[in-house]
């Protein structure tokens, strides 16, 4: 009998579930980062509000790059729903807050697919995966440093309008 | 649709898994599967099987044997973009889902076999 659920897709049944579920979740994050770029203009923080822009537009390129993936290896790539999308933030701070967790989850949500191929040991996958490992170190250092900078500059006085200032040239540059 | 299985058509579909209720058949030649069941004999492509497999997995069984209202314990298996639709009761659901079940075992099973035997020794 020939093997030909193996002649049709590389990848598993289960990880092509855990990738679908991935894709989901970076289109949920682009689409919460874009609401955050829209509070954050709201309420005249002009430089944060282009860096959730632009961290918009990457969730949906990590998106994009499972999704062709997942295609690519003959898979079933489905398009998610998105909804439940927080909106209103009760601070600036806040907005920091819950971008560092949203990077916490997709780190934490792809060291799960990473140890579920490792366990099938699809290889082919993890090395796909390498790439986004490499990824979240940045976007999660990213995140803390905005975070960082609340302590750092405090609230006080001007100290808002500083750290909006300062996020916009906030730039992860380690070669190791 | 096939109605009855031939002896000939037997003879070069393999038998992935079977039970009393019904079974799943492989064709190679065909690079396809014959879900012996309910009384037709079906054909799948990979997609259309794998669909069955997720409409019968996602019918919540448990939920199905307690729930007391007056609705019919009949379940419409339909699969888009594929030939055919099961309308079944609760019964030949759980004689379905063995069979998936113990058909994709086997799948797994017949993959290590493969790799073991023919892809790894090369």
């Amino acid at each position: 009998m020939k093997d030909l659920i193996r002649i049709k897709s590389l990848i598993s049944t289960e990880v092509e579930s855990l990738l679908n579920q991935q894709v989901k979740k970076e289109a949920y994050s682009s689409s919460v980062y874009l609401a955050m770029a829209s509070w954050c203009n709201r309420n005249g923080y002009d430089f944060s509000s282009e860096y959730f822009f632009k961290q918009a537009e990457e969730e949906r390129q990590h998106q994009l790059k499972f999704y062709k993936y997942i295609l690519d290896m003959g898979g079933n790539a489905i398009s998610p729903d998105v909804t439940g999308i927080k909106q209103e933030y009760n601070s600036f701070r806040e907005v920091f807050e819950e971008a560092l967790d949203q990077e916490i989850s997709v780190t934490q949500s792809i060291k799960n697919i990473y140890a579920r191929c490792l366990k099938e040991q699809d290889f082919v996958t993890n090395e796909f995966l390498n790439w986004f490992l490499k990824e979240q170190r940045e976007e999660e250092y990213k995140a803390r440093r905005a975070l960082e900078l609340f302590e750092v500059i405090g609230e006080e006085g001007t100290g808002r309008w500083q750290i909006d200032k300062h996020v916009g040239g906030i730039k992860y540059d380690s070669e190791a | 649709m096939v109605n009855t299985t031939q002896t000939q058509e037997l003879s070069t579909w393999t038998n992935v898994f079977g039970t009393k209720q019904g079974a799943i058949y492989q064709c190679d030649e065909e690079r396809c599967w014959y879900v012996d069941f309910a009384g037709k004999v079906a054909k799948f492509d990979y997609r259309c099987l794998l669909k069955l497999k997720k409409a019968v997995y996602h019918v919540d069984i448990e939920d199905r044997l307690l729930n007391s209202g007056k609705s019919p314990d009949v379940e419409i298996i339909f699969i888009c973009a594929c030939d055919h639709t099961y309308v079944l009761n609760l019964l030949q659901i759980i004689a379905l889902k063995e069979i998936l079940e113990g058909t994709f075992v086997m799948f797994q099973l017949n993959h290590i076999i493969q790799d073991t035997l023919y892809r790894l020794p090369l």
